[in-house]
């Protein structure tokens, strides 16, 4: 029944009315007015509508909302607070981006950026499991990673590889 | 012309300034008036307003530099109010930033002159003995800042326009309703008021950030896919079964399992609502599987689009530039010939987000629209034409969307029709989002064409006549679907000629272009077929692939150098100067293509390199393609792509550098992989594993030759460089292996199928 369902997300805990088969997409955008992800393709082929959920992008557009109990959600919107943590600072001491956003912000990532908010979850993931990547780790990473590749018809690809490798320079300090 | 000083002493009109703030609609209803599009606020920051969107490419960042530049301001003190049609005045097409730029430029041009005057009053002395800094007039010894010169006051200014705002009139021929569009083009400013040399420019040219970048990377951007009124209504639309399916029956809507949804049918036209999102996606989706449509399958199948295209009767061209008999008597008379014909198939825009619009359609017949469209002016027009109000009681705001790449330029593909039709039957604000299926299969196209070409070379190898006859579908049916299916008013031009390629090699003596028009394919049946639109570049990204593969052929005849035999064909100093800059950066190798070692069978990757030019608006490009081709496998990989262009002043290099990658991306995935599948039904290629464009692993690298002139205006540097890499592309094919691929994309199963045929 509606109102049974509490999700973890971006560090709070969040109750919320949907159907248990709605897909996670939906009730961040309309319920928790949520609106890094976004609706793409809405069958994970594209990217556009991707997360963290414990730490590994997922793709929010086909994940029912029932399935992610118990399990935290990170939208780009947490993330300056997941760098927080990750510094041991405050949650929500200061204005802090992730270094992922201002690496986007400092390489002028975006064009019409729709697709970006998927690109910034994929990147903080990507660094989560390799802090240094390669040119050719990124490109391996954006394309191979399951269940699709993270598309850009604006063709921001390079400015993406740009930004994850400085991201990365930051991040390690 | 006037110089900036003796402008000041003559300009017309008194130094009285209005008082108080004005309501943005009244502002935005006298564009003659200086405060529809520029206000200077007390606290010496700069509001501007055009009615051009963001369409990714920077323009945000562009317009507030040059408006920067003649105010001598910061960019960072302007805040622009982009595209809403009740609070902008300009409202020509987004892709028209020239025009637009051209715009803003001179209004602040005439708003500093004003300000001189007004400075030099207060300071008591000659407006010649002042100079302005960062928002401030100098004097000898006194200054005072724009804001304390106007405080609590406006300038007032009269700003000369010319031009009308977008309407359906009764202009030539059209089809479907006998109305088309007049007045596209937005307003103009005229005059010739005195503005900042380019030599001294300060902002202009340098990498100011594109100003929306830090909201959306934070999430707090407001998309069009994020408007929500009270008691807005969810749509999702049931489209037909095929292309040309008309309803039997509508499939029953079971309200035990979907309480809050409703079916809403007018015509053809038929969509659930309800409040809530996922419910109206899961009961569109159970009455679709119970709705009834018609048989249809009037399409040729994709794979035999060049056929259809050859056996339809063209008749004569719909334009033509150039000399029929002249070019005729060199082709007989020539040492060689080259003729071929070449072929593309359907492509579309492939956005990563479809479609999205939210309509507030009241009782009282004024409606208020939030969209992503590139036109606001003309969609407005469009949508009070479709319900049959007058434009002044619709109003139509521009959101950050998805990149359209060109298919809302006229207004009309998208979802706002559909939300317009459903808002007055509902009497309820509608947001109606299109799924990604329904956006490959029913928005409009860039049609596929088919062309031929022939060349004549004297006996040193010069080319010295050319003849390109380009046969292409409707290029313009921007009709909104929603329109077309519930059968209300809407219009499109008659397919025309739209020639639209420059001719770069003026040293070609005999040189004729055609282009040959037809309406969409399947216009006859009850939708109109696939409805043709522009896509980046349009018209002459296709005609110039043309053009650029035929010199590329010639280049093959004469075995010459593909660089020098263009050198040798142009007397044009800013391409001959781009031209060589690029050669120089890129250490090209000057030699005759097919490279030595080019061969068409093995299971080792081969080299190739191939180039093109395109000369756009004001903006000279060349492109240099390095590829490796597994001749077994057919697969290409484009190693390096190198761009050349120079484009005037350039106005913000960094997103001139993004914009020229990302097109460059574009023309890559067209070259290789892009194409719009159908069967005779429907559209096939229908989700991003059918519709394949470009991974970051494809993207090869890029490298920029820009140049930038200060005795040169600003050129477009956001169109032109997608048209590069097809021909570049396969011309590199060609030299890699001997064989001239005649058709884009360049599949590995297309290559195999080249190459094997020897």
């Amino acid at each position: 029944m509606p109102g049974e369902l509490v999700l973890n997300v971006n560090g709070a805990a969040r109750p919320v009315a949907a159907a248990p088969d709605t897909p996670l997409l939906y009730v961040l955008r309309n319920e928790l007015k949520l609106r890094g992800p976004r609706l793409g393709c809405g069958m994970a082929q594209c990217g556009a509508c991707a997360v963290l959920l414990d730490g590994r992008e997922a793709r929010s557009c086909i994940l029912p909302v029932s399935a992610i109990v118990g399990k935290s959600v990170v939208t780009i919107e947490g993330l300056p607070n997941v760098w927080a943590e990750q510094k041991g600072l405050n949650r929500g001491s200061g204005q802090i981006l992730h270094p992922v956003q201002q690496a986007w912000i400092d390489e002028q990532v975006p064009q019409c950026g729709y697709c970006q908010s998927g690109m910034m979850i994929a990147a903080v993931h990507l660094l989560a499991r390799n802090p240094d990547p390669s040119v050719e780790e990124i490109r391996d990473a954006f394309t191979n990673t399951p269940p699709s590749p993270h598309l850009c018809r604006c063709g921001t690809y390079l400015a993406i590889i740009d930004a994850v490798r400085l991201a990365a320079k930051r991040m390690r300090g | 012309m006037l110089t900036r000083r003796d402008f000041a002493k003559t300009a017309a009109g008194s130094l009285i300034v209005s008082l108080g703030a004005r309501a943005e609609a009244a502002v935005a209803a006298d564009p003659s008036n200086l405060q529809a599009w520029l206000e200077i606020r007390a606290d010496n920051t700069i509001l501007a307003r055009t009615g051009r969107g963001e369409t990714g490419t920077g323009m945000s960042a562009f317009y507030a530099q040059v408006v920067a530049e003649e105010l001598n301001v910061r960019p960072e003190m302007v805040t622009l109010i982009m595209g809403d049609t009740d609070r902008t005045p300009d409202g020509g097409y987004s892709s028209g930033f020239l025009t637009g730029a051209a715009n803003m430029r001179k209004v602040a041009a005439y708003a500093y002159q004003k300000l001189l005057e007004l400075a030099a009053e207060h300071l008591n002395t000659q407006s010649a003995r002042l100079t302005a800094s960062d928002g401030m007039i100098s004097g000898v010894n006194r200054s005072v800042t724009y804001g304390e010169l106007l405080r609590g006051r406006q300038l007032s200014l009269t700003i000369p326009l010319k031009g009308e705002p977008v309407r359906f009139a009764p202009v030539g021929k059209s089809s479907v309703t006998g109305l088309v569009w007049a007045g596209m083009g937005g307003l103009t400013v005229t005059g010739d008021p005195p503005v900042k040399p380019i030599s001294q420019y300060r902002v202009v040219g340098k990498s100011f950030p594109m100003p929306g970048i830090p909201a959306k990377v934070t999430g707090q951007t407001i998309w069009c896919c994020d408007v929500e009124l009270p008691g807005m209504l969810h749509a999702r639309m049931i489209r037909p079964a095929t292309l040309g399916s008309t309803v039997l029956s509508v499939g029953v809507l079971d309200n035990s399992k979907f309480p809050t949804a409703q079916v809403v049918r007018k015509g053809n036209l038929i969509a659930v609502v309800s409040p809530n999102e996922w419910e109206a996606v899961r009961a569109a989706s159970a009455v679709a599987a119970s709705t009834q449509w018609s048989q249809w399958s009037g399409l040729p199948r994709s794979e035999d689009l060049t056929q259809a295209l050859r056996a339809h009767p063209w008749g004569a061209p719909g334009a033509s530039k150039g000399d029929g008999v002249e070019v005729q008597k060199a082709l007989a008379t020539a040492a060689h010939t080259i003729s071929a014909s070449y072929e593309q198939p359907f492509i579309t825009h492939a956005p990563i987000g479809p479609f999205v619009a939210v309509a507030d359609v009241r009782a009282d017949g004024t409606a208020t629209v939030w969209s992503q469209i590139g036109h606001l002016q003309a969609s407005r027009a469009r949508l009070a034409h479709l319900l049959g109000v007058p434009p002044e009681k619709m109003i139509v705001r521009w959101l950050d969307h998805a990149g359209q790449f060109g298919r809302k330029t006229f207004g009309g593909d998208g979802a706002e029709a559909d939300a317009v039709i459903l808002s007055q039957m509902l009497g309820r604000p509608v947001r109606v989002q299109w799924s990604m299926e329904e956006d490959f299969a029913w928005s409009t196209f860039s049609p596929g064409w088919c062309a031929d070409i022939k060349g004549a070379l004297d006996a040193a190898g010069r080319l010295t006549a050319v003849d390109c006859a380009f046969y292409s579908p409707h290029m313009f049916d921007a009709r909104p679907l929603g329109a077309i299916l519930a059968r209300m008013p809407c219009g499109t031009v008659q397919p025309g000629g739209f020639l639209d390629a420059q001719w770069p090699y003026d040293k070609v003596e005999h040189c004729l272009q055609q282009v040959f028009a037809m309406d969409n394919i399947a216009w006859d049946s009850p939708y109109g077929g696939l409805r043709g639109n522009i896509m980046r570049t349009p018209g002459q990204r296709q005609q110039n692939f043309l053009i650029e593969s035929l010199v590329n052929e010639a280049v093959a005849v004469a075995r010459a150098d593909p660089i020098q035999f263009r050198l040798d064909h142009t007397s044009d100093p800013r391409l001959i100067g781009v031209i060589q800059e690029t050669a120089k950066a890129a250490n090209w190798e000057f030699r005759a293509s097919p490279g030595n070692d080019a061969r068409r069978t093995g299971s080792d990757p081969i080299t190739g390199r191939g180039v093109s030019v395109i000369v756009r608006a004001n903006a000279y490009w060349v492109g240099l393609a390095e590829i490796a081709v597994t001749p077994s496998t057919g697969l290409i990989r484009v190693t390096k792509f190198i761009v050349g262009v120079e484009c005037g002043k350039i106005i913000n290099p960094r997103q001139l550098d993004r914009c020229i990658k990302g097109g460059i991306v574009m023309g890559v995935g067209e070259a290789l992989k892009e194409e719009v599948t159908f069967d005779k039904a429907k559209v096939t290629s229908t989700d991003w594993s059918r519709y394949r464009i470009l991974t970051m692993q494809e993207t090869p690298e890029i490298q920029i030759v820009a140049i930038s002139r200060d005795d040169h205006s600003f050129g477009t540097g956001g169109e032109a460089p997608n048209a590069l890499p097809p021909p570049a592309i396969a011309a590199a094919l060609f030299d890699a292996t001997g064989a001239n691929p005649r058709r884009i994309p360049l599949t590995p199963e297309y290559v195999r199928t080249l190459l094997a045929a020897g």
